[in-house]
Order: C-alpha cells, then structure tokens, then sequence
C-alpha cells in the first residue's frame, strides 16, 4: 500500500513538475497564436464588410495611405509618406484637394512596384464594383474625382469639404490599397460582381504575406521580408472556430498567445499564471435597443398592442431610457467593464462631450412619471424585441425585459432571441416589421459616419427607421450633424456636437444598454503588446508584437 | 431476372430517384425560409439586400431557384458555403476526407481496444480484470462524449501539454500535397514522416474521447459472446484434445464470438460518425460535423442541401449495391420481382 502511495506521488508531483516548467517556457516561439472569434468571409478591401472578420487580415497583410498610430487617434503616414495637412499644402485652403505623396521602392507581395496608379486603381475599383456588402460608399460618398499627378502623386477631390475624409476613409479598410497587376491577372473589376480571386488571395504591401487560408481551421501569415518599414518580428497564426472557452483554456495553457474574448470570460483569466489581462478603453460599438418610428400597420406580432406612432412619442423614449437597468447590465453580462453613453457619439471619439447628461442609472420614478404622461402606465403594452441569440444582445433584450415587468406588470417585454441569419434578414427590411431590436453598430473613427448613420434624421437608418417622425426639432438636428462634417475648425466642430448631444439626450432616437469595455488577455511573454480600438476587432496590429 | 437486367434497370431509375430526391430536399430546405440572411449583415439597407438577392437569385419564384441550383449543380456548383466563406464544391471533399479520418481512426480504436478488452474479461469471468473492465465499459457508455472530451482537453492540453488540438500542425501540412484529403495517407504517400507523426498526434485525443463509447460496447458484446462460446462442447473438447488454454481461446473461440460482435461494430460505425459533430466542435477538428453543426444553426442551405443531397445519393448506391450482394449470397432471392 505504502508503496502504492509513493508510486502515485511521484507521479503527480511529475505532472505538477510539468505543468509548472511548462508554464514558464515560451511557446510556438517564432510565432505569434491568436485565437480569433469567428471567420473571415472575404480577404478583399472591396468586399469586406465593416467590423468583419477579414478586416482583421487586411490590417495586418495591406497598408493604406495614413494609418492610426499605436496608441491612439493620431494619423501616422502609411504608403503616403506625409500625413496631409493646409500647413504643409497638401490640403486645399478651400478643403476640397488632398494631395499625397507615394511612398518610394514600395513592392506589393507579387514583386511588383507601388506606383500612385495602384493606388488610384484601389480607390476607383472599390467605387466601380460597389459591391453591396462592401463599404464603397466609404469612398464613393464623398470623392469626386481621384488623380495620378506623377508616378509617386495622388490627388483626391472631394464634393464638399470634409472634416471626416483622413479619419474615416484614408484610413478605412476599404481604402487599402492592392496590386493592380494581380488583380487585372485574376479576374480584373467587374461592376456588381465579387473577385473571387482577391476574396481568397492577398495582393498588398503590408507587413504580411498570406501563406494559407484553412477554412474553419486557421490563417497563416508570413513576414513579408520585404516590407518597406520595420519588419515583423514575429510570424502569425489565427486560429479559427475555437469554441470561447477552448480560447481560454487554450490561453492558460499557453497554446494561444492573444485571444478574443468578451468580458464575461474575465473571471476565468483574471489571476490565471503567465496571463496578462488588459483592460482600459472601449469598444466603439455601442450595444443600442433600436426604437422603430416607421412601423407598417398590422405588421408587428400579433402579441403586440403598442400602436404603429408608439415611439414617435419622444416621452416614451425617454422612459425606456430611464426605465433599463443599466447595473444589471454591466455588472452582469458585461462583468463591470463598460460606460454609458445615450446616443451614438461613443466615448473615446472626437466631439464626445464628458459633460453631456448620460441616463445611465434605472430611475424607475421618471420612467413611470413620462409613461403616465404618455397614458401607457395604468393600461399597459406589449411589445417584442427582435435580437440574435445567445450572445451580448440577447442578454441586453433580456435584461430590458426584467427592467419594464419588474417595473410595472402592465409592461410586457417580448423577447425573440433568433438565428443570426434570421435577424439579419429582419433587419434588413424596410420599414422593419418589429418595434425594436437590439444589435451594436460598426466601429468608426470619426463621429460623422455615427451621426449620419444612426442619427441624421434622413441619413442611411434615420431614414428607415423614420426618425423625422419623432424627433422634436428633426431640422436643427440634421443641420447640426451636416454642419459639424464640414466644419474644419476643431474647435468650433467640437462644440457643435456638444450642443448635438444635449440635444439627443432630451429626444433619444436609442437606447444605448452600454459600451462595451475593452477586455483582452495575452501570454505575459508577449511584448510590446499594443492595442488600439480603432483599429479593426481585435484592435491588434501583429506587426508589433514580439515573444 | 439476370443481375445484369437489374443492374441496368435500377441504375436507369437512379437518376430519377436522385432528381425526385433534390426536389425533395430543396423544397424542404426552402420551407425553414429564404437563404438570403446567411449572406447578409447586420448593417445592410434594403437596397443592398436586394442586390444580394439578385446576385444568388434569391428574387426569383422558388421553382426557378430550383433550375439555377440544379443547374449550378450539374456544373459543378454546388452554391456558396456563407459558413466556410468559400465555394461548397472546394469546401465539402476536404471536410468528409477530415471527418472520415477522425471516425475511422475513432474505429481503430474501439474495435482494437474493444476485442482486446472483451476477451480479456470473457477469459477472466468475474475475477478482478473482469470487474475492472465492466466498470471502465460500463463509465464508456454512460459518460456523455462531450464530457470525457472535455475532460481529456483540459488533462492532455491544457495540463499536460501532450496532446494537440486541430487537425495539424499548419507548417507540416502545407508541406505536402494532399492528393487524398486524408492526413494520415497523405502524410505517407509524400514520405514525409514527420508529417505522419504530426498527423498521428493529433488525431490520439479526438479518436480516443470518441471511440471509448464504442469500445465500452464492442468490449460488453465480445465479453458476452466469448463466455457464451467458452461454453460450447467444442471448447471442451479442444481442451480433452490437449490444446493450450491460449490456443483455444484464441484459435477457437475467440473467432466464433467475433462473428456477433462484427454485427455490432458495423453498426457502431453510424454511432461514431454522429459524435464526430461533438468532437469535432471540441477538439477543433475541422470536418464535416463542426461544419454541418454551424450550417444548419446559421441557415447556410447550400451547405446543408449539399450534405443531405450526398448522403441520400449514397443511401440510394448502397441500398443498389446491398440488393445486389443479397442477390449473390442467397440465390433464392429474385431481384426485381
């Protein structure tokens, strides 16, 4: 027996030996393993949809003209060597003329040489394909005209001035620039149809190569030796469709040394050996409760007795606002890591104002006093929320529904948690035949593409989910928004969207549940580990990382 | 009727069975709704869905979404996997040769350690080897598969560090050329040693969490059988012959067991191709089962008609081939009557 005894200590004492050395050693060394949530569905800058998973490896394997820096909203010079400006002229005094010089004895992957007609032929092929899940309004909604002045000169004309055009398309994913001789050899542009060839291949300049795509399997990335800047010091690995608890068992285990995460995993990582848990920040992807002010009649579930007008009442938005309990939210599916913000100018972009009023706390009297206004308290409504399953944005539909039936039993919250596809679809219609959803919104750098989007009152979803029915003054909201984007003065732009938020506080057209705190772990051996939200999901650019 | 007349007769009805079939399973697929959101995201106007519409002719009547299919299908195109993000015809040889390699390796497994582990305990009835392998049977086909797989994934990964996950080590597989799909077979047809260890290695875990349900029932079913034959006079009278223990064990009675037990495996082949889903989704292995399982929970039709469209055409040859190896072996059966 006692010999049993021993034969087994040794035995775990050798595991434990194991477990400990292996804790210690660096890894797949050479190589960086990042553990990726979902897959890329395209690799071509003309096809990839904004917050996608192949945005991902455009940022790592293209360049564009301008680039954000590491650690923050500063513009570095990508391919253009010098970051636009009207000191340095390259910026019209009228605002309308961008001027960028092309980078010298830059080689596409391909071998072949960067010249401005690449990169004219990169902006003007993403406009002539427009394809519809590709972003070529990035580009085509506010250039004009593109042209090579010389073989290292590119010149852009825009339809009006633009405060935006640098933030939100030069440095755009869609704006990348590729191989004009790779592309006219693998199939050339042709309008309204997908280049099957660039979906799946990779012709850039970028500081990776795409050794191979394995479908549900992984991406390999290669140093591309020849990279016109600082090389890559490691090469890397994406590693698809591992389940998220297999990306954090993966972590621990130090199989994987970045992973995507989202907080609700932060308790399983915190603490745990050789795993640096970093925090900070925000998502720019605001999980909202849409309000539908365009309801068609008879179309909504037969559950629901709200009438089609509901939210055109801005009193009953504002009594959503007040009514959701934002602690449950945070403190429960989010683990403590967000803020709240009530409208869609996130915190962390230019022109957020800190001192703007947010809702942020369930004040269940305020809710009550508004619907009592609106005659909805005593006779009650019902009303379902369309959201996709199993994920953040259920949890916030759920979340809404224990804050309005806890609230008053008149109140009733229907939840209809379905299949991605199924919401996408739903969604996807004009007028939408639901009420409200929940969903988050694609990351942009600069606020215009926010408030055009999501709250101009005829912008690209004003539009349909009618917004000009509800706002109280929809005028001095659009002129505002239209306003700010052409505004050149920082200043003067910056208080434009200060007046635009208190404004949106008062009338919200959202019910933004939270944003999102940023929560990524890495291998303690990563270094220079780097991350920046404006960057594509996983806000990581590999070329900076080192083990 | 001559087998060949039959032969004939069924081979020139199978295609209009295949073509009832793929009305079948299109109209079915088309039931559960349109295809279109797989194709979609969240932020596309209904200008841009319409576009996407036209593009897979999703705006026309069902019956000439059916034409385009069936045509695409005749030509080699099998549609757009929204899941794989890749054509379904470049996607679906590599995911089946994936998840074959993973249950046939699972089958290896089962049926070698199965037979070894039954005749052990059928020899040893109701000693200590017996008792212990009853209970490891037993905890075989009662422990949920996902649960064991998780559980080797957290002792031989996370732990231990011995065994991978994934199919292969990505530098060792883009080293050769894969003329078979399998890994294994690949590996060895280049030569490449390395490639085949790796290969190996990485299929240990997956087949073991997977064939240990169906170890523990080969295990029971050899078990049984040889203390049945043990029985036998036969055994009684090769032992007064003055055979060895051993040689009757395994030259004698160990064969005739088999025969039940063979039943069994044949059957238990379709229990290991369902739980490659199951080990598959946890081990990351990159088949067919982790692909069909996110297929049908996104609506991806032209990935999940391909798969159904497959396995009803093979349902139909084997059922043609089955009929004809009956015809052979019991003659009294007269084929097309």
């Amino acid at each position: 027996m006692q010999k049993l005894l021993i034969i087994t200590q040794t035995i775990l004492l050798g595991i434990f030996l194991s477990v400990g050395a292996q804790a210690q050693a660096v890894k797949n060394p050479g190589i960086l393993v990042h553990a990726a949530d979902d897959e890329a569905t395209t690799l071509d800058p003309a096809q990839v949809e904004a917050g996608e998973g192949g945005e991902t490896v455009i940022l790592q394997v293209y360049d564009r003209l301008l680039e954000f820096g590491p650690s923050g909203p500063q513009l570095i010079p990508g391919l253009a060597s010098t970051v636009p400006t009207i000191a340095n002229g390259m910026i019209s005094e009228d605002g309308m003329t961008y001027t960028f010089k092309i980078r010298e004895g830059v080689v596409f992957h391909d071998g072949t040489d960067l010249t401005a007609d690449d990169v004219k032929f990169s902006w003007d092929r993403i406009v002539e394909m427009d394809l519809p899940e590709g972003q070529a309004g990035v580009i085509a909604d506010i250039v004009t005209d593109t042209k090579v002045i010389d073989d290292y000169t590119f010149q852009v004309t825009l339809s009006g001035p633009s405060a935006s055009f640098l933030n939100s398309t030069v440095v755009s994913m869609a704006a990348s620039i590729v191989s004009q001789d790779a592309v006219m050899a693998n199939g050339g542009v042709v309008a309204g149809e997908p280049n099957e060839y660039m979906a799946q291949n990779v012709a850039g300049t970028g500081p990776y190569k795409l050794k191979a795509w394995n479908r549900g399997e992984n991406i390999l990335l290669d140093i591309n030796e020849n990279y016109w800047g600082e090389n890559a010091k490691l090469a890397a690995r994406i590693e698809i469709g591992a389940e998220p608890d297999v990306r954090v068992l993966g972590l621990r285990a130090g199989n994987y040394d970045t992973i995507e995460t989202d907080p609700s995993f932060v308790a399983d990582i915190e603490g745990a050996d050789g795993v640096t848990l970093h925090t900070g920040g925000l998502l720019l992807e605001p999980i909202h409760v849409g309000f539908n002010l365009n309801i068609p009649e008879g179309s909504l579930p037969k559950e629901d007795t709200i009438p089609t007008d509901f939210f055109h009442d801005p009193r009953i938005r504002q009594a959503f606002n007040y009514a959701f309990d934002y602690d449950a939210f945070l403190y429960g599916p989010l683990a403590g890591f967000g803020q709240f913000n009530p409208h869609y100018l996130p915190i962390g972009i230019f022109g957020h104002d800190a001192d703007a009023p947010v809702y942020g706390a369930q004040d269940k009297a305020k809710a009550e006093a508004l619907f009592r206004e609106a005659g909805y308290w005593d006779k009650g409504f019902s009303v379902s929320v369309i959201t996709e399953e199993s994920n953040l944005f259920a949890d916030a539909a759920l979340v809404l529904k224990d804050s309005m039936e806890g609230m008053n039993p008149n109140f009733r919250i229907n939840v209809l948690a379905v299949a991605e596809a199924v919401f996408d679809e739903a969604h996807a219609q004009n007028p939408i035949e639901y009420a409200m959803w929940v969903k988050n919104a694609d990351p942009f750098a600069d606020p215009h593409p926010y408030m055009s989007a999501y709250q101009h009152p005829d912008g690209e979803w004003g539009e349909v989910h009618g917004f000009a029915n509800g706002y109280r003054n929809p005028e001095k909201i659009a002129e505002l928004i239209d306003g700010a984007s052409i505004e050149l003065d920082v200043d003067k732009r910056a208080a434009m969207y200060s007046e635009l938020q208190r404004l949106l506080f008062d009338d919200p057209m959202w019910l933004i549940t939270a944003q999102e705190g940023v929560t990524m772990a890495y291998r303690s051996w990563v270094k220079g580990f780097q991350m920046n939200p404006l960057w594509p999901r996983p806000s990581l650019r590999f070329a900076y990382l080192d083990k | 009727m001559q087998i060949r007349d039959y032969i004939i007769r069924r081979l020139l009805v199978l295609p209009v069975l295949i073509i009832g079939t793929s009305i079948i399973v299109f109209a079915l697929t088309r039931i559960g709704g349109s295809p279109i959101g797989i194709y979609l995201s969240h932020e596309m106007n209904p200008a841009e869905v319409q576009e996407m519409k036209e593009r897979f002719h999703l705006d026309k009547p069902v019956p000439v979404q059916y034409f385009y299919w069936i045509k695409g299908v005749t030509q080699g195109d099998l549609g757009w996997s929204g899941v794989a993000s890749a054509p379904v015809v470049d996607v679906f040889p590599k995911k089946f040769a994936a998840t074959m390699e993973l249950a046939i390796a699972a089958g290896i497994v089962a049926v070698s350690l199965g037979i070894a582990l039954g005749t052990f305990a059928g020899a040893r009835r109701n000693k200590l080897a017996d008792h212990i392998i009853r209970v490891v049977s037993v905890s075989g086909a009662s422990m949920p598969l996902f649960w064991f797989a998780i559980l080797l994934l957290i002792i031989f990964w996370v732990w231990l560090g011995w065994f991978p996950i994934g199919r292969s080590d990505p530098n060792l597989f883009e080293a050769i050329p894969h003329p078979t799909g399998f890994y294994t077979i690949d590996a060895l047809l280049a030569g490449n040693f390395a490639a085949f260890r790796d290969a190996v290695w990485h299929l240990i875990m997956p087949a073991v969490a997977l064939g240990y349900g169906a170890t523990a029932i080969i295990a029971r079913m050899m078990r049984s059988s040889l203390i049945e034959e043990l029985q036998e006079d036969y055994v009684d009278a090769a032992k007064a012959k003055g055979l060895a223990e051993r040689v009757v064990l395994k030259k004698h009675a160990r064969r005739n067991a088999l025969i039940p037990t063979v039943t069994v495996i044949g059957l238990t082949f379709g229990f290991l191709l369902q739980g490659t889903v199951v080990a598959e989704i946890i081990f990351r292995w990159p088949g067919l089962g982790r692909w069909m399982a996110s297929a049908v929970l996104r609506g991806d039709q032209a990935t999940i008609m391909t798969y159904v469209m497959f396995t009803s055409i093979l349902f139909l040859i084997v059922n043609l081939v089955v009929d004809i190896i009956y015809a052979n072996l019991d003659r009294r059966v007269v084929l097309g009557e």
